[in-house]
């Protein structure tokens, strides 16, 4: 991960149906910042305005106020290249197995290279790539008809169509929601690979925040259309003030410190991950031991 | 809260789709359960377990290929019956959009007790029981388009309790919603079950199997193995097998046992563990 | 430009307007006959007078309504272009017909008499008359209000077996899934432009090409359209639907006098403007 920016958003809003008695402020001044190579989450509940705001990351909206930086392009400029945009910012709808279309798998992954216009040698290079990078082999799976998939094998197929843009920048609206546990974790380690190993920045929205601690470098909290909150999965789960604020909820394990901690024992909230959980009972228990068979000795 | 006789009966069933004339897919194998009055059961399965198949012979929707499902007394193979079989046993389902049939919130919630033939001086008090029930009072006149997807799904369960059902089946019904949703969700069952309805939710969230008397697993069509939560949490092997996880707090139990061993494995909930450390901190077991 | 993908986002049916006022508290099966009566007369009225006066009660009637008139003229603009050809092909060929009447102008077979401009005026107002009444009525009635008032109005039929319920049924249904399917166009639009999709930029000879660029729209809104089908069925069914059998209403008509008052005013200023013979 570099410092270099590659997101910047400032001051950003978004009403729509503007000067109509429908109108409706979807975001109210969002400031955001993400370095390239960062995996970046964000949190909020229904009608936060988390969904116009990553439409504004591949120019689906243009921002009506305030500015949003994309490697460099100020997308307020009309004069931006869409295209060329949507290529670098991969946009991953929520359920987007709804989206596929193709009747074989090869062609669904190959819609939007072929839409670029690419050699055909390049589309297929691109294609086996991206199958492979969610966990469909190219070879058994280009020529299976997509109906007959899985709801997670369509999930991945999807993704694989975004993909296949080659983006330099990942944006997924909820890519989980709707899973089974199964599924879920296999394109959890997925995304996480994209993120760790190719080098893909990615940006994701969650309501999991099991999924959060496990992805996100930082994570941003939305509200009414403004960004309240931010910093590590750390920082956030291990303070509480916040997280009850702003009605996050918390993680099942981070749920669990919190109730030893109210039961007075000492705990700390940062350390959350499933076997550290285990290791602070048993220290807390070892102590106790201790104590115990110290008084008998005494 | 559990009465001898059973609600629903499904005795030595099997089912199978049949895809071409001669071609059939066999999704359910010989089983036969019980659902008891104000009962709450989970079941729970991997995708194409025939879980989603399973709850839809509870009311009739499907019939068995074999063997009799048993509601109230009524075979639902019975269609003279298929009315009070379905008034008796309401399923919500998963997709919020795509069950709600009006053009307003309180016409949906009347389309059920009109077709049960409630005569129209008794609607209107049901429906703002149920929308009461549900937490959508004074919402009688939206239209379901502008409800959230929380909210429509409790418009769906209101459009069922208006019917005064004895059982109410959960088709994965939470698994669209976002986490707050969810748990209005979660509530409401709660509330449901408090007041003597017997809940059967299919589900992926083990949150909410957590809150069930007894969980069923499923697993290719047969009952593998089912219990308390606690009993089938323990079989932990066996649903990581297929595809299933445990609470969090199962895990973290689990570990601290594998180093102290009186420390027990056998925990579900955050509340329990805390117990649990509790009572080897206090006076109870230290000597 | 931002509002390329947002074109479906707010379709609102009929556009109803709740201002509460008399209008709007009629009972929907009258007010829908009445209506009716209404624009029946409307058709048949041919002089001058007569479709002046029903010109100034449609504006009257928005006025009545508490609706901005605004609402009246929006619904004329799309219909002018073909208002416009409408006229002229009348005043270019209907001159033949009525022939006898003082003649105005004639050219080779164009031939144009008082009594067919008079009917190209009239064919005009017309039409105003009846888009301007037709509005008042969908902006005064709920969507809602309007099937139950169109199947109470199609009771009778029940007696020549049409399946009068399930009619209503279905036209309830198409509207409740209308912006359901709007969301859901506007969803595939943004999903297929992210991936290098381009709508409505193919010229209007490339056929082939502008069809094809619509099935990653048209493929999926229809496999999800028998999805939602399919899962409405089996949510209709457990709430104990089976088409064909017995059902109470919830909705009463509680018909009221000035329903009935409504209706009688209706007819008789139908009546009177179609058959009073005015001079002009």
């Amino acid at each position: 991960m570099s410092e270099e920016k590659i997101i910047e958003i400032k001051n950003l809003e978004y009403i729509y149906m503007q000067h109509t008695p429908l109108e409706h402020q979807a975001l109210s001044g969002i400031n955001m910042e993400v370095n390239r190579g960062e995996c970046i989450a964000i949190i909020g509940h229904t009608g936060s305005g988390k969904s116009t705001l990553i439409q504004h990351l591949n120019g689906l909206m243009q921002p009506q106020k305030g500015k949003i930086i994309v490697d460099g392009e100020d997308l307020s400029d009309s004069n931006v290249d869409l295209k060329a945009l949507r290529r670098k910012v991969g946009l991953v709808f929520q359920n987007p197995e709804s989206q596929i279309f193709e009747h074989l798998i090869g062609d669904e992954v190959a819609y939007g290279p072929f839409k670029l216009g690419l050699p055909l040698n390049e589309v297929r290079k691109r294609v086996k790539w991206a199958m492979e990078m969610v966990g469909l082999s190219f070879n058994e799976m280009k020529d299976r008809p997509t109906y007959a998939l899985s709801g997670g094998q369509k999930r991945k197929v999807a993704l694989a169509g975004v993909l296949a843009l080659k983006p330099e920048i990942l944006v997924l609206d909820e890519p989980t929601a709707g899973l089974d546990p199964y599924s879920k974790n296999e394109l959890l380690e997925k995304i996480k690979k994209l993120n760790r190993e190719e080098k893909i920045t990615v940006i994701f929205i969650s309501h999991n925040l099991e999924e959060v601690s496990f992805l996100a470098h930082r994570l941003y909290v939305l509200a009414n259309g403004k960004n309240l909150v931010d910093g590590t999965p750390n920082d956030l789960f291990s303070n509480k003030e916040i997280l009850e604020k702003y009605k996050i909820g918390t993680p099942d394990s981070v749920d669990i410190l919190y109730k030893l901690k109210d039961a007075g024992f000492s705990i700390n909230p940062r350390l959350f991950d499933v076997s550290c959980v285990a290791a602070q009972i048993f220290s807390i228990l070892s102590t106790y031991q201790r104590r115990v068979t110290d008084d008998i000795s005494v | 809260m559990k009465s001898d006789q059973a609600l629903i009966q499904l005795n030595d069933v099997s089912f199978h789709y049949i895809v071409e004339k001669k071609k059939e897919l066999s999704v359910l194998h010989h089983i036969s359960l019980n659902i008891f009055p104000g009962e709450y059961v989970a079941i729970i399965g991997h995708n194409g377990s025939g879980k989603s198949t399973l709850s839809k012979l509870f009311n009739g929707i499907l019939k068995p290929s074999a063997g009799d499902v048993v509601v109230n007394g009524w075979n639902t193979k019975n269609s003279q019956l298929i009315r009070d079989i379905r008034q008796q046993v309401g399923i919500v389902f998963q997709n919020p959009d795509n069950q709600l049939i009006a053009t307003t919130v309180e016409d949906d919630v009347a389309f059920g007790l009109e077709n049960i033939l409630v005569p129209a001086e008794e609607m209107e008090s049901r429906i703002n029981q149920a929308l009461r029930t549900v937490g959508l009072t004074g919402m009688n006149k939206r239209a379901p388009h502008h409800l959230s997807g929380g909210q429509k799904q409790r418009l769906a369960i209101a459009g069922i309790i208006a019917m005064k059902p004895k059982c109410i089946i959960f088709d994965e019904a939470t698994s669209m919603l976002d986490t707050y949703g969810r748990k209005e969700i979660v509530k409401v069952m709660r509330r449901l079950n408090n007041d003597g309805v017997a809940l059967v939710t299919v589900t992926h969230y083990m949150s909410e199997v957590v809150e069930a008397d007894r969980v069923i697993v499923i697993e290719k069509g047969k009952i593998i193995t089912q219990g308390t939560p606690r009993e089938v949490f323990r079989q932990k092997q066996l649903l990581q097998s297929i595809g299933l996880d445990v609470p969090i707090a199962n895990h973290v139990a689990e570990m601290v046992h594998q180093k102290y061993q009186p420390f027990s494995s056998n925990l579900i909930d955050a509340g329990e563990v805390v117990e649990e450390v509790k009572h080897f901190t206090t006076g109870g077991v230290s000597v | 430009m931002t509002s390329r993908f947002e074109l479906t986002r707010n379709i609102t049916i009929g556009q109803y307007i709740p201002t509460g006022s008399v209008i709007h508290q009629f009972e929907a099966s009258l007010k829908l006959l009445s209506f009716a009566i209404l624009v029946v007369g409307i058709a048949i009225c041919s002089s001058y007078t007569g479709n002046l006066i029903l010109l100034a009660f449609s504006i009257a009637l928005f006025g009545i309504a508490r609706i901005p008139i605004h609402y009246g003229i929006s619904g004329i603009k799309p219909a002018l272009p073909f208002m416009i050809i409408l006229s002229l092909m009348q005043l270019l060929f209907y001159g033949q017909a009525a022939q006898g009447e003082t003649t105005l102008f004639q050219f080779g077979f164009i031939l144009i008499t008082t009594s067919s401009v008079q009917l190209v005026i009239v064919s005009a107002m017309r039409f105003i008359e009846i888009i301007l009444v037709s509005s008042v009525l969908t902006l005064s009635t709920s969507t809602t209000e309007m099937t139950h008032g169109l199947e109470h109005l199609l009771k009778p039929l029940k007696y020549i077996k049409f399946p009068v319920y399930e009619f209503s049924l279905i036209i309830t249904i198409a509207i409740r899934f209308v912006p359901t399917f709007a969301m859901e166009m506007e969803k595939l639009m943004k999903a297929q432009a992210s991936r290098g999709a381009e709508f409505g930029t193919g010229k209007w000879w490339q056929i082939v090409r502008k069809t094809k660029d619509t099935f990653p729209l048209i493929i999926p809104l229809f496999s999800s359209a028998m999805e939602r089908a399919e899962d409405l069925i089996l949510a209709m069914e457990s709430r104990c639907y089976t088409p064909g059998l017995k059902r109470t209403s919830y909705r009463q008509y509680k018909i009221a006098l000035r329903d009935f008052l409504l209706l009688i005013i209706t007819t008789l200023f139908s009546i009177f403007i179609v058959f009073y013979k005015f001079t002009y």
